[in-house]
């Protein structure tokens, strides 16, 4: 058996995608998933958005600077602060956009990848029957954990008696602090992604939004969310499944 | 030096602006980085004119608007000030490291609430003579975090802002040679040992296996 180069388990622990070769060796060799999870550590405790290059610049109140001189003891000071609210407005409208989309959904595509590999395709379940809440379930799949993860669970697509549609679900995961789970449905590019809130350890129902085209969308996510203001995806996903229909 | 490393983990110039100073030219950032390296109080002003929003940016994304984010912009300029001697213009802009220096601040700022959470903790359950719930190592993450930050600022360059555009600007190794203009394999080598010395690093000091 062919080992992944250290080189590529470096770029497995950066989340870089690999090669379909390395995707399925690593799959399969647990010494190096094991190398790739130690020097990921690393990667994990430093590569979060927080530390991440300046965004938007946001001008410091004026007794900012005025606590600077008076620790500093220095006399000069900088022009009025006017030029740096200026130059805000233009600033936080082209950076709107957060950092972390670049690479992360090819991320996920590998992490799917390898969970899928590990786990086998008889690890989604697909139901048909009465639910016991009086609607009908139209399909069930397990959301299975990814990468070194403990949270698993279960999602069933129910049609209600007006039509409308929820997904219920059940996530067996570890609370969190500072952070929380969101729900997303997610389409086989991973580049669509349709948010569906806020959701804990537990049994839940989420709406779904009518007429969406669940076919079109067919991978379940839950992932973790920082308390950071920022709508879109972190990148960390610790549970997923995929609907069949 | 050539010029592609020096743009290693830079940072985006701020447009100077038009109109001020008729007739005196404008110090370029070069200039500004020389002042303040050499103790020239216009250094500091300057620097903060033309970088304290992004640094403060920065702590408004980890803390929110607000007295803690003010705190640790204030901090990162008494400090780089005060720390002058440890910034090298030959190493880098001047904004990249005040941008390093705002992640030590920050990652200090997350170890100290922590710290007084747990101090908190131990205070309620000592009183409560409760069986002593330690928290520890669960925020070990915290301890490493300032201990991995200190070991950036042990790299080099180039192994040094290939890891920055790697960890703090998202970028694949493809896009960190293209924008570095160092060879591919270069890069990817310079990635694999840079983690591996951070690995080695928590090993041998991280809070997390010590807990």
């Amino acid at each position: 058996m062919q080992h992944c180069t250290p080189e590529q388990l470096a770029l497995a622990a950066l989340r870089e995608p690999l090669s379909a070769e390395d995707t399925a060796h690593l799959a399969a060799c647990a010494a190096c998933r094991a190398e790739v999870a130690s020097l990921q550590r690393g990667v994990d405790l430093l590569a979060v958005p927080q530390l991440a290059a300046p965004g938007a610049p946001v001008p410091p109140p004026p007794h900012v600077w005025e606590a600077i001189a008076a620790a500093t003891g220095i006399t000069a000071s900088p022009r009025a602060e006017a030029p740096a609210v200026v130059s805000v407005p233009a600033a936080s409208e082209a950076q709107v956009l957060p950092f972390r989309s670049r690479r992360r959904p090819l991320l996920m595509v590998a992490a799917a990848v390898v969970a899928g590999a590990v786990l086998g395709a008889g690890a989604v379940a697909v139901l048909r029957g009465d639910d016991d809440d009086g609607g009908e379930t139209v399909e069930a799949v397990a959301l299975d954990p990814l990468a070194d993860n403990d949270a698993s669970g279960r999602a069933t697509i129910v049609v209600r008696d007006d039509g409308s549609r929820v997904l219920e679900v059940d996530l067996e995961a570890s609370p969190l602090d500072d952070s929380y789970y969101e729900i997303w449905l997610i389409d086989q590019d991973v580049v669509g992604m349709v948010p569906l809130g806020v959701v804990r350890p537990g049994k839940q129902t989420v709406e779904l939004p009518a007429d969406l085209d669940v076919a079109a969308f067919p991978i379940v996510d839950v992932s973790v969310e920082p308390l950071d203001g920022d709508p879109t995806h972190s990148g960390v996903s610790v549970a997923r499944g995929e609907l069949e229909s | 030096m050539t010029a592609s490393p020096a743009r290693l983990g830079s940072v985006l110039p701020v447009p100077s602006e038009p109109g001020t100073a008729p007739g005196a030219p404008e110090p370029d950032d070069r200039e500004v980085a020389r002042l303040f390296a050499a103790g020239d109080e216009r250094g500091l002003a300057l620097a903060y004119e033309r970088w304290a929003g992004q640094v403060h940016g920065m702590a408004v994304r980890a803390f929110g608007p607000g007295p803690d984010a003010e705190d640790v912009t204030q901090q990162v300029f008494v400090s780089a000030w005060t720390g002058r001697a440890g910034y090298r213009p030959d190493k880098g802009p001047l904004p990249a490291w005040l941008v390093g220096v705002c992640r030590h601040k920050i990652a200090d700022t997350w170890a100290r609430r922590d710290r007084q959470r747990r101090e908190t903790e131990a205070a309620v359950t000592e009183f409560q003579s409760a069986p002593s719930a330690t928290t520890a190592g669960v925020d070990a993450a915290v301890a490493d975090r300032v201990l991995l930050l200190d070991e950036l600022d042990r790299l080099g360059q180039p192994q040094r802002g290939i890891i920055e555009l790697a960890f703090f600007e998202d970028l694949t190794h493809q896009q960190i040679a293209a924008r570095t203009g160092l060879p591919l394999g270069t890069v990817k080598s310079h990635i694999r040992r840079t983690l591996e010395r951070l690995r080695t690093r928590l090993e041998v000091d991280g809070a997390a296996l010590h807990a």
